[in-house]
C-alpha cells in the first residue's frame, strides 16, 4: 500500500461527510479516481452509512410512558425541595442574591454604550482580578499609613505622603512585592481590556474551543491566571461557600464540601480515564497551581509510564473546564 | 401565550417551577433516545433521564444565556447516560444485555462467514434488527460518536463540545467506528446499492 492510499483510507470517513477542505477532497477525488483498492473501500464505507441511514431503528416510548415518567419526576423534584426552615431560608436567599445580580448586571448592560463589553459572568473574574490588583497596589501604602504617627495630618494628605516617599524617595530603597503579587501585577498587565475582549468572544462563540497542535488555547487558559490561582480561589471559597457547586466532573456537580474527600478517596483519578476531568481535578487538587503545571505533570507521567495515553490534545480542554468552574464569580 | 424557551429558562432561573414542564416536553424524546442508545436497557434509560431532567432544574442558573440550550441538555444527558453504564461496568454487573450483545456479535461473525446472500433472504425488518444491534455492539465510546453523529445529526464541533474532547478524537472515533460496523454488516453492505 503506497504512502499516497495511507493517507487517502485515514480521510474517507470525513471525505463521505464532506467535512474536509477543499484542496483535501480534490485530492481524495483525484486519488480515488486511479485507485481501485481505494475506491472500493469508500463506495464500501458509504454504503455502511447508507444502511445505517436507513435501516437503523430509532427507540421510541408511548406517549403513556412519557406521562408516567413526568408525573414520577415532577414526585421527586417535590421530595427535594428543601423542608427545614434553615434549608428555605437558604434556597430563597441564593435565589433572591441571583435574580438581584443578574438584574443589576442587565441594569449596567443597558446603561453601557453600544459595542461595549457586556458586563456578565465572563467578565467579572478580570473585574475582580483587576480590584484585587488595586487592593494590592494600594495595600503597602495604606499599612504605611497605619502605621504613621502624626494623627493630625488630612487622610489624603498623609496617603499622598506616603506615597511620595515610597515612589520618589532616593534614600531608601522601594519595598519589594512578594512573588506572588508580582505574578498578579505581571499576568493582569499581559490581559489589557483588547486581550480580555478576544478572550471573552472566543469563548462566547463556543464552550469549549477547537483545539490542535498549533492551537492557544494553553495560552488563553494560563494568561488571566495569576499563580496559584485556581488553588488559592479552591480555599477560599471552601472556607466561604462550602455547600456551592465547586467543579463539573462529567456533568456530576461537586460541592467545595464535598471535594476534599473525593481527593482523598482517589475515586476519580482510578474510575475514570487518566486524562478526564477527574484527573486533572486530582491532580489541582493535589497541588498543581496551573495549567502549564498540569501540562508539565503530565509530561512527566507520559515518559515515565508506558502505554500513557499520548493524548495531549485533549489535556488543554479539561484544564479550561476545571479553571472555569473554579473560579468564585461563576457561583 | 406561548412561552418562548428564553423566555421558559429566565422563568426557571427566577424559580418559576411551571417553567419545567414545556422544556420537558420538547427534550424528552431526544433525551430518551439518547440514554436508551447509550445504555440499551430501557430501566436505566429512564433513571438516566430522570437524572438528567433534575440536574437542569438545579443546574439551570449556571447556564449561560449565550449558549445553545439544545447542546446543554445533550451535554448534560449523554454524560449522565455515560456516567452510569461506566458506574454498572464497576459494579461488574455484567446485565443480560451485555451477553446478548457477544452472543449477537459472535451470531453476526458467524452469518458473515456462512451467508452466501443474506440480503436476498433477509427481510428489511430483519435488517433493521442487524443494523441496530451492530450498532449497540460497538464500544461505548464509538457507539456515543455514531448515535450523536449519524442519527443526532451534530457536527464533529457540537460532539467534541458535549464529550469534552478534541474534534480530532471525535473524527477518529467516527471513522473506527464505521470501519468496524463495516466488517460486523460485511455481507449487507456488499449487496446493498446506493
Amino acid at each position: 500500500m503506497s504512502f499516497k492510499c495511507q493517507k487517502t483510507k485515514r480521510l474517507l470517513s470525513d471525505y463521505i461527510d464532506a467535512t474536509l477542505s477543499e484542496r483535501q477532497m480534490q485530492d481524495v477525488a483525484e486519488h480515488l479516481d486511479t485507485c481501485r483498492t481505494c475506491k472500493r473501500e469508500a463506495i464500501t464505507l458509504k454504503k455502511t452509512c447508507h444502511l445505517l441511514e436507513n435501516f437503523y431503528v430509532e427507540p421510541e416510548a408511548s406517549d403513556a410512558y412519557y406521562v408516567a415518567f413526568t408525573k414520577t419526576l415532577r414526585q421527586r423534584i417535590e421530595q427535594s425541595a428543601p423542608t427545614a426552615l434553615h434549608q428555605r431560608v437558604y434556597e430563597i436567599s441564593t435565589r433572591l442574591t441571583w435574580q438581584l445580580t443578574t438584574r443589576v448586571r442587565r441594569y449596567i448592560d443597558r446603561c453601557l454604550p453600544t459595542g461595549h463589553i457586556s458586563v456578565r459572568q465572563k467578565m467579572l473574574p478580570y473585574y475582580t482580578l483587576v480590584a484585587a490588583m488595586m487592593a494590592l497596589l494600594v495595600a503597602p501604602f495604606a499599612l504605611k499609613l497605619g502605621t504613621s504617627g502624626n494623627n493630625s495630618e488630612h487622610l489624603l494628605q498623609r496617603l499622598y505622603a506616603v506615597a511620595k516617599a515610597e515612589l520618589f524617595s532616593t534614600s531608601t530603597p522601594v519595598s519589594r512585592q512578594p512573588s506572588a503579587t508580582l505574578a498578579i501585577q505581571q499576568d493582569t498587565a499581559a490581559a489589557q481590556p483588547a486581550e480580555i475582549r478576544r478572550n471573552v468572544s472566543r469563548n462566547r462563540t463556543t464552550e469549549t474551543p477547537m483545539v490542535d497542535s498549533s492551537s492557544d488555547v494553553w495560552q488563553f487558559t494560563d494568561e488571566p491566571m495569576a499563580e496559584g490561582y485556581i488553588l488559592t480561589t479552591l480555599r477560599k471559597n471552601s472556607k466561604r461557600t462550602p455547600p456551592s457547586v465547586a467543579l463539573d466532573i462529567d456533568s456530576e456537580l461537586l460541592t467545595y464540601a464535598e471535594l476534599p474527600n473525593q481527593a482523598a478517596s482517589r475515586e476519580y483519578p482510578t474510575a475514570r480515564e487518566v486524562l478526564t476531568d477527574g484527573r486533572y481535578a486530582f491532580l489541582l487538587l493535589q497541588g498543581i497551581h496551573s495549567g502549564q503545571q498540569a501540562l508539565q505533570q503530565y509530561q512527566r507521567k507520559w515518559s515515565q509510564i508506558d502505554g500513557f495515553p499520548r493524548k495531549l490534545l485533549d489535556v488543554p480542554l479539561e484544564i479550561l473546564s476545571i479553571t472555569e468552574v473554579y473560579d468564585s464569580i461563576e457561583l | 401565550m406561548e412561552r418562548t424557551e428564553a423566555l421558559l429558562i429566565a422563568d426557571l432561573c427566577e424559580g418559576d417551577e411551571t417553567a419545567l414542564a414545556p422544556l420537558i416536553e420538547k427534550y424528552k424524546r431526544m433525551v430518551y433516545r439518547l440514554a436508551m442508545q447509550i445504555t440499551k436497557n430501557h430501566a436505566d434509560a429512564e433513571d438516566v433521564m430522570q437524572e438528567t431532567f433534575l440536574k437542569v432544574y438545579r443546574a439551570i442558573h449556571t447556564f449561560r444565556k449565550d449558549a445553545a440550550f439544545e447542546t446543554w441538555v445533550y451535554r448534560i444527558a449523554v454524560n449522565e447516560a455515560l456516567n452510569f453504564v461506566k458506574r454498572k461496568e464497576r459494579r461488574q454487573e455484567r446485565s443480560i444485555e451485555t451477553i446478548a450483545e457477544t452472543e449477537f456479535e459472535a451470531e453476526l461473525r458467524y452469518r458473515t462467514t456462512h451467508a452466501n446472500d443474506p440480503h436476498v433472504h433477509a427481510e428489511k425488518s430483519e435488517l433493521r434488527r442487524y443494523v441496530t444491534e451492530a450498532v449497540n455492539s460497538l464500544s461505548l465510546k464509538h457507539r456515543t460518536v455514531v448515535i450523536l453523529h449519524e442519527f443526532e445529526g451534530l457536527t464533529h464541533a457540537e460532539i467534541a463540545s458535549i464529550l469534552n474532547c478534541s474534534e480530532g478524537t471525535v473524527r477518529s472515533r467516527l471513522h473506527y467506528a464505521r470501519k468496524k460496523l463495516r466488517t460486523l454488516l460485511k455481507p449487507y453492505v456488499d449487496a446493498a446499492a446506493i
